[in-house]
């Protein structure tokens, strides 16, 4: 709500929003002002929160309302769109298809049935779904890409143009939207729910996120520089970088020398993860060892890339598991070595 | 200096283990670690003012662990040994010792002792090929 | 009726010889009874009803009630989703492989699968020294001293390879953690592998076991006297001299037990999750 400038100057656009559907934030109707806030640096407030004129019942009722609606809307876990479905492709080498957004749960161990131990991290597939496609000449004239959401959030203190994006595709708003390249016969019509038997015990990943900040670090944790020693005689030197690099003859220092700085909160992959186990009725997947980000952040999943792995993600369901559709699934999935907790010991 | 190189070898005979100071529990065994030869060797059993010492571990990185061969310092002289045992926890559902076992063996990797007298951790089976003598007079496995 | 009072009152003395915490109450009553008892007789006025009163006194005999630690959740901002996935994990493994109820201080025994055993299975004796872990990963530690040498084994409570699990001697100790054997004399961490199980009505409380152990000369691996492992296990009047032990209050933390933040009540948290998991193991 930091823009209220911006949004003086879109106002006449999100009346129209207004007149049409749900009401994220109810105007007070003071359009007049709107020209005249142009040219000053003093922004002056034109909208208003969107409680601001209701009766405590009526936001009651609204937030009531509107969790309700979009529960039934995850539910339904159909496509809310009515036309008719989009043709589906079978899969070929080179295919490239959509990936999940999940929510990183925590990690537990798993042991295979030799009695081997490996680590697992928990990512669960909260209300992921497709919000948008982009055609291959709109987006970089190299491959489609689908815009993927996931985990529902409260529709108010949203702006208007970020809920239009859902309500064209008749979805719950989302709190991350993210971008997957595709091939043109993996794209899927806006609207359909993801899950995650997307990806099935066996295969092999790649998890992205952002890291953890760590705040203002010095060049040993943040670069793995050696330092200097406790003692002999240092003075006020023991965890600097040293030298910058050679002195007269650049007479610079080199771009992009490891220096102090902000460390973490940035995006970093973690490839090749297998998928020891998935979960299908609580829409959970089993990555083997740990995924960037804290616990409970939006990270986003999708077929490894590595090579060495494409000969384990061939016939995946594609372009993506559906539930009207052919099969119906176990609770667990499994891959094959794994110990499965119920089966009798093992010799 | 005199009193203690006469006090050293009255306490190793009496006490069995934790005779001397010891390393901390995290470090494995390195170079310069005491260590405990639990064969029945007469090289490792006579009393000696000093405890054997490791004078280098055959391992790439300089650590040894139960399974790995080392160089000891034993009565002035130099010997191979064969780790058997160590106080640093190893993976789960491994033994951890009290104590930092090693057994003495020859160049070509048989036993010098012919008995062992401490148990033995059983994934030293693993090493069947090459030490099977020494596992041959292993009193006990754990 | 004189018969009856005998066996009322042998049966109070066994009571006593358990150990409850209330001991001494026990043990005062049943002396009491025993005085009353030939004193009553002459007048043929036996009181056999007062033994049935004793038993009354105590709550019902019902089952004591157990909950394995590795249930209840750390305290934490993770989904409670997680730790109820993993519950149901634990429950499918604890449908197939017994775990009993087990404390720090009780001696165990396990049987593992070893590829490198004779036979492919390994069995250990030892006294528990630790219980570590949450969740699926739950460790504990058995300690032994086997020909001279101890031994401790870090024992996963859900991995595959364990085969049985059996409690030989179940018993709590003074303390949560029996680290400090390490550096006790090894008469205290000494169990025969051919140890016969000791039975104890599942209707019964676990007895503690009072005994102080007695330390090798330092230095210890830790510094046991410090107050932040409040040892209650070690005598240290064989140790260590007054002053020492009054040096060590140097370490103490007093204002540690008014940090509100630190204080985390599982009581409620327990009664649900024991709920569960006995509905699932009822199964």
């Amino acid at each position: 709500m930091a823009v209220w400038s911006c949004r003086c100057l879109r106002l006449g656009d999100a009346l129209l929003h207004r007149a049409a559907g749900i009401l994220p934030r109810t105007g007070a109707g003071t359009s007049a002002e709107g020209g005249a806030v142009t040219g000053c640096v003093r922004t002056v407030k034109t909208s208003t929160w969107w409680d601001e004129h209701l009766t405590e019942d009526n936001v009651e009722f609204m937030k009531r309302d509107v969790t309700e609606e979009y529960r039934e809307l995850t539910a339904a876990k159909l496509n809310p769109l009515k036309d008719e479905p989009w043709p589906r492709h079978a899969w070929e080498e080179q295919s490239r298809r959509v990936g999940l957004v999940a929510v990183k749960l925590g990690m537990m161990p798993v042991w295979t049935k030799s009695g081997d131990r490996h680590v697992v991290t928990m990512l669960q597939v909260q209300d992921c779904h497709v919000i948008k496609h982009i055609p291959k000449d709109e987006y970089d004239g190299n491959s489609a890409a689908l815009v993927v959401g996931a985990k529902n959030v409260s529709p108010f203190y949203r702006s208007v143009e970020y809920l239009e994006m859902f309500q064209n595709v008749g979805v719950p708003p989302k709190q991350k939207l993210t971008t997957f390249c595709v091939t043109e016969n993996a794209v899927i019509k806006p609207g359909t729910p993801l899950y995650a038997a997307h990806f099935r015990p066996g295969q092999y990943v790649d998890v992205t996120a952002k890291t953890i900040g760590k705040g203002f670090q010095g060049v040993m944790k943040r670069w793995g520089f050696k330092g200097q020693p406790a003692t002999h005689g240092q003075t006020k030197t023991h965890r600097r970088p040293g030298s910058l690099g050679p002195g007269g003859d650049p007479a610079k220092v080199f771009k992009g020398k490891k220096m102090p700085g902000r460390m973490g909160n940035v995006y970093d992959t973690a490839f090749g993860m297998k998928v020891w186990r998935v979960n299908t009725k609580n829409n959970i997947l089993y990555v083997n060892g740990s995924v960037p980000g804290h616990r409970n952040c939006l990270v986003k999943v999708r077929d490894s890339i590595l090579p060495r792995h494409l000969a384990k993600n061939k016939n995946p369901p594609f372009p993506t598991y559906f539930t009207d559709g052919d099969e119906e699934l176990p609770e667990d999935l499994y891959a094959e070595d794994v110990f499965q907790f119920g089966e009798p010991i093992p010799e | 200096m005199a009193f203690s190189s006469m006090a050293l070898p009255k306490m190793i005979s009496t006490i069995h283990y934790r005779s001397f100071s010891v390393s901390t529990v995290v470090a494995a065994i390195q170079k310069m670690t005491r260590v405990r030869v639990v064969d029945n060797s007469s090289l490792g059993n006579t009393p000696y003012h000093r405890s054997p010492r490791v004078i280098h571990v055959y391992t790439k990185n300089g650590v040894g662990k139960v399974g790995d061969t080392v160089l000891l310092a034993i009565k002035g002289q130099k010997k191979k040994a064969l780790i058997v045992g160590h106080k640093m926890p190893g993976p789960k559902m491994s033994p951890r010792f009290d104590s930092n076992n090693v057994v003495l063996i020859e160049e070509n990797g048989n036993p010098t002792g012919t008995r062992i007298k401490a148990p033995i951790p059983t994934h030293l089976r693993k090493l069947e090929g090459d030490y099977s003598k020494l596992l041959a007079i292993a009193q006990r496995f754990v | 009726m004189a018969a009856r009072t005998q066996r009322a009152g042998t049966l109070i003395r066994l009571l006593g010889n358990v150990r409850f915490q209330n001991e001494r109450m026990f043990s005062v009553f049943s002396v009491r009874l025993r005085a009353a008892g030939p004193s009553d007789e002459p007048p043929k006025f036996t009181p056999p009803a007062k033994p049935v009163i004793v038993d009354k006194s105590k709550p019902e005999e019902a089952v004591r009630r157990f909950i394995s630690p590795e249930f209840i959740p750390p305290r934490q901002r993770t989904n409670p989703l997680k730790f109820y996935l993993e519950r149901k994990d634990m429950l499918q493994r604890r449908n197939v492989l017994n775990i009993p109820e087990f404390y720090v201080g009780s001696v165990l025994s396990v049987t593992t699968s070893d590829p490198h055993a004779a036979n492919n299975t390994n069995r250990f004796v030892g006294i528990c020294t630790q219980r570590s872990g949450k969740g699926l990963g739950a460790t504990f530690i058995l300690r032994n001293i086997i020909d001279g040498q101890g031994v401790e084994i870090c024992y996963e409570l859900y991995n595959p390879r364990v085969k049985r699990i059996e409690v030989l001697k179940l018993e709590k100790r003074l303390d949560d953690n029996l680290m400090y054997l390490r550096d006790a004399l090894p008469e205290y961490s000494t169990f025969d592998f051919d140890m016969k199980p000791v039975h104890l009505s599942p209707t019964q409380d676990v007895p503690v076991n009072e005994l102080k152990v007695r330390m090798k000369p330092r230095p210890w691996s830790k510094r046991w006297e410090r107050p932040k492992f409040n040892i209650q296990g070690i005598r240290f009047d064989l140790c260590l001299t007054p002053e020492q032990m009054e040096h060590a209050q140097k370490w103490a933390e007093p204002w540690r037990k008014y940090d509100m933040l630190k204080e985390y009540d599982t009581s409620s948290l327990e009664e649900k999750i024991y709920q569960e998991v006995q509905a699932e193991l009822r199964k």
